[in-house]
């Protein structure tokens, strides 16, 4: 398949942001909250602009560093945050479905930024040490995490919220349909 | 009357028995079968002449000449006919051979009234059968059936068979019930004199014991194919080796597999393996019938009833003088004694009416309490204890928070910031 033109890449990014404008959450978002839209923000910038626009990839030698980036990144908002006072941004990251203590999302945040934290290291260790296929697969390995967090989103997030939309059509359906019988 | 174009080719010779010829003119009716077409003869209109296709070999024509001349010199003695029905043709027997430039090419039979017969296949669905003008009551049915028994039977005494019996070869008087037999060319003959066998048969109402081989004894055939036949009419069209498989991988999916293996559920003795159909009426046929039906389908060939025990059998219900058939209280004819089977059928049809609606209902509403569950067991909001306590169980390990007073919409537009920050993830670390 062709690649995508710059409009179609431009619209599949912009519509979906603009549908979560015009839904956000009214009340005020805590500062945690904001850190993490930033940091994604910048991140996302980013990846736009050399994923999608820039013709001349990114800066050489670049690849090697982005899992570090974005771990350090996020293990440094893990950190900073609970000493500023702030929320902890683990509650943001996996969704507030679980009623733990503070104590129990302190170490859960703890134990991320550690985690994060030597994940950026073992990924410029491995990229500089072993080969460039190990690098690869240590990468994908390290996917592992997103997949769990994907499950623990989709099973208490978003079956809710389908859920709540199916219903909401059924509804919608059966009215149609009651109305279309009234016509015939 | 209008001018007829005269090909060469439709000016025939017809030799009448007693070799007594006659030339006539064929008009073609557009009809045609497997065999032959059907013309029609300008100066005969109860004749009717069956042509050959020209793609018949010469050998088969002649087999087929050798075994009309038969027929036209031996015409079999049917059952006696009302004086006021003499125009009924019971058999499209053939009458005449037809010679085309001294070549045989068909046969003339009696023609067939169709616009007051009807197919014997349209009485197997009594709506299709009304459509035709055609009330069916077990009256009619009886009276059918003997009738079409005691045509049979007549054929069996002079040893000829019918082996390919089947409803669509079988038509019906509307109003006189009389029936007729069509494609007698195709039946077997073996007399003393002369003997043609029949090759074609099909496969519903083929006996077991000639699934997969030749008909080695036609008259066990025709007793086979005529119970088939008057089991269906009875019983609403239902085939009596349709049913209700208990084990579904062993029940074949073709009704000759069930034939060959005898899995016939309207015995009075109950079928291990296979139920009746839920709509059959079987159990409304007076015992004498049902032992026939058991001995035609349940079985050995031997014990097969003969269409003469079927004209013994339905005689006296096909009589109106012998009171063995009477109303019931809402006035349609059954067997006397027994349940009246128009109504049983209509019960069973409206509950299974009932029953459809009830499933559909259920089927219309089964998302919504679907979901309904699902959120109930999300939110652990179950209002029955025994559903709570099951929904609880399957998080015994984490305490959830409770939901988060937000609207749907809005959680939409969180999770496509989570999954903007996931696809920013998987582009940063792949």
């Amino acid at each position: 398949m062709d690649e995508l033109s710059p409009v179609t890449a431009t619209a599949l990014w912009v519509l979906p942001l603009l549908i979560a404008w015009l839904w956000r959450p009214r009340q005020a978002a805590g500062p945690s909250a904001w850190i993490l839209l930033i940091a994604f923000g910048t991140l996302g910038a980013w990846a736009l602009w050399f994923g999608l626009y820039a013709h001349l990839g990114e800066p050489a030698g670049f690849a090697f560093w982005k899992p570090t980036v974005l771990y350090w990144t996020l293990a440094a908002i893990m950190i900073m945050a609970p000493l500023l006072g702030w929320d902890y941004p683990v509650k943001i990251l996996l969704g507030s479905y679980f009623a733990l203590s503070n104590r129990e999302w302190r170490w859960i945040t703890v134990g991320f930024a550690t985690v994060y934290t030597i994940l950026g290291g073992v990924n410029l260790l491995v990229a500089s040490e072993a080969s460039y296929k190990d690098w690869v697969g240590f990468k994908y390995s390290c996917m592992m995490n997103l997949l769990i967090i994907v499950l623990f989103r989709l099973n208490f997030v978003w079956l809710p919220i389908l859920a709540d939309v199916c219903i909401h059509l059924y509804r919608r359906a059966t009215v149609t349909y009651r109305y279309l019988s009234s016509l015939f | 009357m209008p001018s007829v174009e005269r090909k060469p080719e439709n000016i025939v010779q017809l030799i009448w028995p007693g070799r007594r010829s006659e030339q006539v003119t064929l008009d073609a009716t557009g009809k045609s079968g497997g065999a032959g077409e059907i013309f029609s003869i300008d100066s005969k209109p109860g004749f009717v002449a069956k042509i050959y296709h020209a793609t018949t070999s010469q050998a088969r024509l002649a087999q087929y000449r050798r075994k009309i001349q038969w027929m036209v010199d031996y015409k079999p003695v049917l059952p006696q006919v009302s004086a006021e029905y003499q125009d009924i043709v019971q058999l499209a027997w053939p009458e005449a051979l037809i010679l085309r430039q001294s070549r045989f090419v068909g046969f003339v039979m009696q023609k067939i009234a169709f616009d007051r017969t009807l197919e014997l296949d349209y009485l197997l669905n009594r709506r299709q059968a009304a459509q035709e003008g055609f009330d069916a009551d077990y009256g009619k049915l009886v009276t059918v059936s003997f009738n079409l028994a005691s045509i049979i039977n007549c054929l069996h005494d002079k040893r000829i068979a019918i082996v390919d019996l089947k409803p669509m070869n079988v038509k019906v008087y509307k109003a006189e019930l009389y029936v007729s037999i069509l494609d007698c060319d195709g039946f077997h003959i073996a007399t003393d004199e002369f003997r043609s066998d029949a090759p074609q048969v099909t496969p519903e109402y083929l006996a077991p014991e000639f699934q997969d081989k030749a008909v080695a004894h036609p008259e066990a055939q025709d007793s086979f194919a005529l119970a088939t036949i008057i089991f269906r009419l009875l019983n609403y069209g239902i085939h009596p080796f349709t049913g209700v498989a208990s084990d579904h991988n062993n029940y074949p999916s073709e009704l000759a597999g069930r034939i060959k293996q005898g899995l016939y559920p309207y015995g009075k003795a109950p079928h291990k393996s296979v139920r009746k159909v839920p709509a059959s009426v079987h159990e409304a046929f007076p015992d004498s019938l049902r032992e026939l039906f058991d001995r035609a389908f349940a079985s050995s060939g031997d014990s097969r009833p003969s269409a003469h025990e079927w004209v013994g059998a339905l005689a006296i219900y096909a009589s109106k003088h012998s009171g063995q058939m009477s109303p019931c209280s809402k006035g349609h004819l059954r067997f006397s004694g027994r349940p009246c089977p128009t109504c049983m059928r209509d019960e069973l049809i409206h509950g299974a009416e009932v029953r459809r609606r009830s499933f559909l209902a259920r089927v219309q509403t089964a998302p919504a309490r679907t979901l309904k569950y699902v959120k109930k067991t999300l939110r652990q909001t179950h209002s029955s204890p025994f559903q709570a306590a099951l929904a609880q169980a399957q998080f015994t390990l984490v305490q959830l928070a409770p939901p988060a007073p937000i609207s749907t919409r809005n959680a939409i537009a969180l999770e496509i910031l989570w999954i903007s920050g996931l696809l920013i993830t998987y582009w940063w670390t792949s």
